[in-house]
């Protein structure tokens, strides 16, 4: 156990210092001018974050929501698709066409028109996060569907296996590798795509911020609403990677390919 | 009565529109409580044969039956288990778990213990372990004991210890004769070593490739139980020949009627 903490601390701290080493540059040349105006001191938007989290929390809550849900909705569609596609074979070829289409879509250009249909509120930034995060649900949910061994399901026509049984025991848990590794891909774009569909309106989000912020020109405000978006993006993926880290400890199987 | 009685079943693929026939005109019995191999070059379609009895495929043309009974039938009411070459454990099952799971398919209460039949194929004290945890041939231990936890009527084994080592294979094959005389059950041995099969059958059915046809059948009148002391006695290599001449013979042939024809 011990050996254990020594290792993970012996594997954190060089990253740790480089970052810590990088910040002290940046704080040394904001302070000596070197930087443009765009580039404010760490120093600053640590105070920025400490004079207005309570703002950035205000605007969070709404972000959170919006790309879970877009993240919900993206995974529940990419689900059905995927399990059309497995079952039926045929269907396979246009899901994924329908997929590389959702992701060859320029969001950026589209949401100002989903806003004629939708409004600008949380309705787009919902549809705006699912549209972002579906293709890599698709692609993970489709491999998953397709994981199950011929011998295993040989196995279980052998033993009658009714199709919930099929279902619940042998393809959910054959999939779960690929599905972890699509969420994990999936969960920062979805914040992107909440992000895009902010710029174009809402009373709420951090998307908004970061505009006004831009507008009034508040360089440190901006910078802790993007370090606030990263963040977003970086718990997303690593929520996903702790519950597969722990599934496949609990499980002794091996991580899906990426 | 649960033999098995295989009456002039031919089998054909469709592979890519062009028909492909696996198995040709196949008549071939097993009596109740008797252990049958089937031994034949690749592609001879033995793997096929064992999946029909299974009920895994239908023959295109003949009859099967299990203990008098259609194979669909014989399945639905769980009297046949099945061990393949490969393991085929849930990796995210224990032991235990994999062992139990035809219980708990079928929703019975087994009268076994998965816990008796893990005991039975030698591996106590390993009911909590996970398959990546085992050796092959642990694993394929824990596969025939899952195999057995309904305790079929039929056991069908589709080259069982072959990604096994020789001496691994060997003592397994002792253990199988073992468990098989202690569950009674009719077993299928599909194989592709002439020893293996002359060391565990009463009978061995010997098949030729293109299409699959059984060309010739060898009674194994050695006594039981068996070790590895008989293997070494002249009745045991005769047998052994006897299998081996109707194996490459039929190879022979074949061979000079593709010069013939070439």
């Amino acid at each position: 156990m011990a050996e254990a903490r020594r290792s993970w601390i012996a594997e954190a701290w060089p990253p740790a210092l480089t970052l810590a080493a990088l910040v002290a540059a940046l704080e040394a040349a904001v302070a000596a001018g070197m930087t443009p105006v765009t580039i404010p001191a760490p120093s600053a938007v640590a105070a920025e974050f400490a004079d207005s989290w309570g703002d950035l929390l205000y605007h969070l809550g709404p972000s959170v929501a919006a790309t879970a849900l877009g993240f919900l909705i993206s995974a529940s569609l990419a689900a059905l698709l995927a399990g059309i596609g497995a079952a039926w074979r045929k269907a396979s070829g246009p899901v994924m066409t329908f997929g590389i289409l959702i992701d060859s879509t320029p969001l950026i250009a589209v949401a100002p028109i989903l806003i004629v249909f939708v409004g600008g509120g949380m309705t787009l930034h919902v549809i705006v996060a699912a549209t972002a995060c579906f293709f890599p649900l698709l692609v993970g949910m489709s491999r998953g569907f397709r994981a199950v061994e011929r011998n295993a399901d040989e196995l279980f026509h052998v033993l009658a296996a009714s199709r919930w049984q099929r279902l619940v025991k042998l393809a959910l848990p054959s999939a779960l590798p690929y599905l972890f590794s699509g969420f994990k891909i999936a969960a920062p774009l979805a914040v992107l795509g909440t992000l895009i569909a902010e710029w174009m309106g809402a009373e709420r989000g951090v998307g908004i911020m970061m505009i006004y912020a831009m507008f009034s020109f508040d360089v440190p405000q901006v910078w802790m609403t993007i370090l606030a978006v990263c963040l977003m993006a970086i718990g997303g993926y690593g929520l996903f990677a702790l519950i597969e880290r722990a599934y496949l400890r609990r499980t002794g199987m091996e991580a899906a390919p990426t | 009565m649960t033999g098995i009685d295989i009456r002039n079943v031919t089998k054909r693929f469709d592979l890519d529109g062009r028909s492909l026939t696996a198995l040709e005109g196949i008549d071939l019995s097993v009596p109740e409580g008797s252990f049958a191999a089937l031994i034949g070059p690749s592609g001879c379609g033995k793997s096929t044969l064992l999946r029909l009895i299974a009920d895994v495929f239908a023959p295109s043309e003949g009859a099967i039956a299990v203990g008098g009974r259609p194979p669909r039938e014989a399945r639905l009411s769980h009297e046949i288990g099945f061990v393949f070459q490969a393991a085929t454990l849930l990796p995210w099952r224990t032991v235990r778990e994999n062992v139990a799971l035809p219980a708990e398919i079928a929703g019975v209460t087994p009268r076994r213990s998965a816990e008796a039949l893990i005991d039975l194929v030698g591996l106590h004290g390993f009911e909590n372990a996970k398959p990546a945890q085992l050796s092959g041939g642990m694993q394929q231990r824990v596969a025939i004991a899952r195999a057995l936890m309904l305790e079929p009527k039929v056991l069908l084994m589709d080259e069982p210890f072959g990604a096994l080592d020789e001496i691994t294979r060997q003592r397994m094959n002792v253990e199988l004769l073992r468990i098989w005389r202690e569950s009674g059950t009719t077993a299928v041995l599909v194989t592709h070593t002439i020893s293996e099969a002359v060391f565990m059958a009463d009978r061995v059915h010997v098949l030729s490739a293109n299409p699959g046809r059984v060309t010739g059948v060898v009674d194994v009148d050695l006594p039981r139980p068996r070790d590895f002391g008989l293997m070494k006695t002249s009745r045991f290599n005769a047998l052994e020949n006897a299998v081996r001449q109707l194996l490459f013979d039929e190879e022979e042939n074949g061979a000079a009627k593709a010069r013939a024809h070439g």
